[in-house]
């Protein structure tokens, strides 16, 4: 059984008084440990795709799993209870909140789980370590580069261990030296810690990142070779 | 993170916004406390135990004491009453028959019969010294901490020159508030020189329930009286006494509805503010698993931290000013302090947290059930 499955999605939406088809019967297997890339064009359904599987939309026809857990039967508050213990979000800007410093934005995720004062201060500190941050780890996010925000939302993403991170474009507002540190961070934590990684993004040299790419055009897949 | 450090990182984002909620909620309260204090004031003023079995005698048709002259003889004409246990004339002087903001009352009895009937403990003082010295007063607790009046201390008001001999506290609250002279002082030295009269009579009676009879039969005996009386139980007379201060504190209480009101769109002007700012990051506490009801909870918290630091100010403020100011409302001779009691100070500050909890809670439930897809998508 694959970690990600999709087996008929289709996702709709209306826009004014236009129904939109982002996903149409889509069906989809991601391995666990995988570093899968999704491309294609604007407005083609990525974003739509990566939120399902991240468990913050759901569709409308379709079963959706993701580690044995069918997402579209869990209520409001077991699907937050299973992204707090199970994703890593990391949006195309860093989202990061302007009144905590770097620490406290990865200490976040934290505070939905029963853990010592001690242990959480642990797991960020190992954290910000592994983006390469510690020493940023009391400054607030507007004396940070984009790059360093990134790689601090990044952090926060990973700062509970969960299995499967989800990035959206988390190249698309840096630079193309902060975007190899990121890209590079990615490769570690999926070759390294064994994260399963979904990643949207516009950028073919980002793209060169993944185990596997597939190209999403009009809702439905276009499969492409593994590139490594 | 402790949502409490969060929410109150949050209302640093905008800190003149912040600033200037809490200020308006902190006025807003401080009206609130001075109209409820003065409430708490004007129950405790009537409160006393012993009113019950006390009725006044007093000029018939007359309601300020500068006017009540009654002749000093009706003592005993009052003392064969049937019922009455004892009769105390007593000399009635005050700076305002209206409501004033500081009131001061003088009330001039023989020493040993008022030190008998009254129930008075000294709190400082010698009581042989007050009735030895024919310009030595006995003064109310409260009125002591307001005009700071230690025994030893000479008080000049009105052209009544005293010495205070004693602070005493009493099972009355009313009289906390006054002046105790001897009775042939005030007739000489207060500005109406009518020796000979007072302004009333407190009977003491052996049955409240005869209360009625007993005032019945003193009015008819005084019927034909040079100075008709008007007999009432004690506490009757201080509620006629405290009438125009109840309509003021009628009033009063809209006020402090609409200083309740004014807390609430307040904190719901900033929290409707600051929930349309962050609608994105609640997109994204809610992808990080953040439950809606912990969004709700962060937004209620914010509200509530608002209204704690404006109710923290508004009672202090209050406080600082009772406690200065030394206020004390009077009507037709009742001196009525400001009352900063627990209830006061528990009801100002259910109102403020009532308020600012009834202010975010729109805000809040829309905050916890938007979709999260859409939040993020908010610029």
């Amino acid at each position: 059984m694959a970690f990600i499955e999709l087996a008929g999605v289709t996702k709709t939406y209306t826009k004014g008084e236009v129904e939109v088809v982002p996903l149409r019967d889509v069906t989809l297997a991601i391995e666990a440990h995988e570093f899968f890339v999704l491309l294609g064009p604007s407005g083609s359904g990525k974003t739509t795709l990566l939120n399902l599987i991240a468990g913050i939309d759901r569709p409308q026809q379709g079963t959706l799993r993701v580690g044995g857990v069918e997402l579209g039967k869990l209520s409001s508050g077991r699907l937050s209870d299973w992204r707090a213990e199970n994703l890593g979000y990391v949006f195309q800007s860093a989202n990061l909140v302007p009144v905590l410093t770097a620490y406290e934005n990865v200490e976040l995720p934290l505070g939905l789980f029963p853990l010592s004062r001690a242990e959480r201060h642990r797991r960020v500190l190992l954290a910000l370590e592994a983006v390469g941050l510690s020493d940023r780890a009391a400054h607030l996010p507007r004396q940070l580069s984009g790059g360093q925000e990134q790689r601090v939302a990044i952090a926060r993403a990973i700062v509970a261990d969960p299995p499967l991170l989800v990035c959206d474009e988390p190249t698309g507002n840096l630079d193309h030296e902060s975007a190899e540190v990121v890209l590079a961070l990615l490769d570690r934590l999926n070759q390294e810690r064994k994260k399963t990684i979904v990643m949207v993004t516009h950028d073919p040299r980002a793209a060169a990142h993944g185990t596997r790419r597939m190209v999403l055009d009009k809702g439905r897949f276009r499969p492409e070779e593994p590139t490594r | 993170m402790r949502l409490v450090l969060l929410t109150s990182r949050n209302l640093k984002r905008r800190p003149l916004r912040t600033l200037l909620t809490v200020l308006g909620v902190a006025s807003a309260m401080l009206l609130f406390v001075l109209v409820e204090s003065l409430s708490a004031g004007l129950d405790a003023a009537l409160s006393g135990s012993a009113a019950a079995r006390t009725l006044i005698v007093y000029r018939q048709n007359r309601y300020c004491p500068q006017t009540s002259f009654l002749p000093e003889r009706y003592q005993r004409l009052i003392a064969d009453v049937p019922g009455v246990l004892s009769v105390l004339p007593v000399k009635v002087f005050l700076s305002n028959c209206r409501a004033s903001l500081d009131i001061v009352v003088f009330q001039g009895a023989p020493p040993a019969e008022l030190l008998k009937t009254r129930e008075l403990e000294l709190v400082s003082g010698d009581l042989a010294r007050f009735e030895d010295q024919s310009d030595g007063a006995l003064v109310g607790r409260e009125f002591a901490t307001r005009r700071r009046l230690a025994p030893g201390d000479r008080f000049r008001f009105g052209g009544i020159d005293v010495n205070v001999a004693g602070v005493f506290r009493s099972s009355e609250p009313v009289e906390e508030g006054m002046v105790l002279t001897h009775l042939e002082y005030l007739q000489r030295v207060g500005p109406v020189d009518r020796l000979g009269t007072v302004t009333q009579f407190e009977v003491k009676i052996d049955d409240p329930a005869h209360g009625q009879d007993i005032a019945r039969e003193i009015d008819a005996r005084l019927r034909t009286a040079e100075e008709p009386t008007d007999t009432r139980p004690k506490l009757a007379f201080l509620e006629t006494a405290t009438r125009d201060l109840r309509e003021i504190l009628r009033f009063g209480r809209w006020l402090a509805l609409a200083c309740v009101a004014v807390v609430l769109a307040l904190v719901a002007n900033t929290v409707l503010m600051s929930v349309q700012e962050r609608v994105k990051e609640f997109g994204v506490f809610r992808t990080l698993g953040y439950r809606p009801s912990r969004v709700v909870a962060l937004v209620l918290g914010e509200a509530l931290l608002l209204g704690a630091s404006g109710a923290t100010l508004g009672l202090a403020a209050a406080l600082v000013i009772i406690r200065t100011q030394h206020l004390s409302i009077g009507s037709e001779g009742v001196p009525v302090s400001f009352l900063l009691c627990g209830a006061v100070v528990a009801r100002g500050a259910l109102a403020a947290l009532g308020a600012a909890l009834l202010a975010a809670a729109l805000p809040a439930w829309n905050a916890g059930r938007r979709e999260i897809v859409a939040s993020l998508r908010s610029a």
